[in-house]
């Protein structure tokens, strides 16, 4: 609905100060051409397909995307009403650009797409999002997935 | 958001995101990140736009390719065009919220709102293939029902058994804006998302009459209440300055417990 400028200075100034994990490592992981990955998307907007159960509170788990999911099917759910919706209701590639990405695999400028894509919902605190993050790295490694495009609300 | 690409990134796979929030980026300091300059739920731009969106996640995606990092925090240079506002736009014709802005009042004008704006809600259907309402699994008109006994000042029992009745209005309510800004949007035009608000919160009995409800449960005994009511209705923008704060304080908010 806003940038952050338009927020309401006090609400701003929360949102920029939010506290925040302050990490002690600094991981980097190199990978071939773009031509040659294999994208998934992770997404914090509290996705979820229709039907399933939406996140609670802040609720610190994932869901799945799963192949064939149609854009009638996809729900956000994130708590936040400070956000904008309107963007997602027109065309869920504002939030969730999978039809870019499968453009940019027929094409050839990233080897390829992953089937099955994630979200969290953003506001969970970190650490309890952490060994849902680690168990889900699993995952995609299985599925060859060698970038993650992180994608919040 | 950041947090998330340092865990991954730790377990072996490259990763990068998009940030809204700048500020909070360079305090998480991931591996990568794109700084957006768009409006908060909008991380890849404009609607509609495919070839805006292709350009931001290329450049999301092209700094897996830059050599050296950590940490790599880059700026896309371009504003989303469709953030301006098209003077083109007339909102739905609606009755004037009347000047009876009492709770029971506006529960009455619900439903027939929703009658008002259910052409318009159809042709957006047709024209878009899809809703992005139904959190609630209510169809909208028995939604409305389960806000109006809200209103009432009763509370009623959950509709659905996996939800307290304090999380079915939580969810209801972001089904009756959902239907009411795709309508909205359903008008002749492309209006900016804050023609949309705007016009939803100060032109709709539905904006009125969540406003009016966050005000009355404001006065709950249950903290629980006050903290849905208070945070998760009204977007600080559009609460009244007679009910600020526009954030209510409460216990912290974990994950979800059985029963809330």
């Amino acid at each position: 609905m806003v940038r952050l400028a338009d927020l309401p200075p006090s609400q701003a100034q929360r949102l920029a100060a939010f506290e925040c994990p302050n990490f002690t490592t600094e991981p980097w992981v190199t990978g071939p051409p773009l031509s040659q990955r294999r994208v998934a998307i992770v997404s914090s907007a509290g996705l979820l397909v229709r039907g399933g159960m939406p996140f609670r509170g802040r609720d610190p788990d994932y869901h799945t995307i799963p192949p064939g999911t149609r854009p009638e099917d996809l729900l956000i759910s994130h708590v936040s009403i400070n956000f904008d919706r309107t963007g997602f209701q027109e065309d869920w590639n504002v939030v969730f650009p999978i039809d870019r990405l499968n453009e940019l695999a027929a094409e050839g400028t990233i080897g390829s797409a992953a089937d099955t894509h994630y979200s969290f919902m953003g506001a969970a605190e970190p650490d309890l999002i952490e060994p849902h993050a680690r168990e889900l790295a699993g995952r995609l490694k299985q599925d060859k997935v060698d970038a993650i495009l992180l994608a919040p609300v | 958001m950041s947090a998330l690409g340092h865990y991954l990134e730790e377990e072996g796979i490259a990763t990068v995101a998009i940030s809204l929030i700048r500020p909070q980026t360079e305090k998480t300091r991931p591996p990568r990140a794109l700084w957006v300059p768009f409006q908060l739920g909008r991380p890849f731009g404009p609607p509609g736009e495919p070839a805006f969106q292709r350009r931001v996640v290329l450049a999301a995606l092209g700094l897996l390719e830059l050599p050296t990092g950590p940490v790599i925090i880059k700026d896309f240079p371009d504003d989303d065009p469709r953030e301006k506002a098209d003077p083109s736009w007339r909102p739905p014709s609606l009755p004037a919220v009347p000047a009876d802005r009492s709770p029971s009042a506006l529960a009455s004008r619900l439903d027939a709102e929703i009658l008002l704006l259910a052409d318009l809600h159809r042709r957006w259907i047709a024209e878009h293939g899809r809703t992005a309402v139904g959190l609630s699994g209510l169809p909208i008109q028995e939604l409305c029902g389960y806000i109006g006994e809200w209103l009432h000042g009763r509370e009623p029992l959950s509709l659905n058994d996996q939800f307290s009745p304090l999380l079915l209005l939580r969810f209801a309510a972001d089904d009756l804006k959902g239907h009411h800004l795709e309508a909205g949007a359903a008008a002749p035009g492309k209006p900016s998302s804050r023609q949309l608000y705007d016009w939803f919160w100060s032109a709709t009995a539905a904006g009125s009459a969540l406003i009016a409800l966050r005000h009355m449960l404001l006065a709950s005994d249950s903290e629980r209440v006050k903290l849905i009511a208070g945070n998760f209705l009204v977007p600080p923008p559009y609460v009244p300055s007679t009910d600020r704060p526009t954030m209510i304080a409460g216990p912290a908010m974990g994950p979800w417990q059985p029963g809330q």
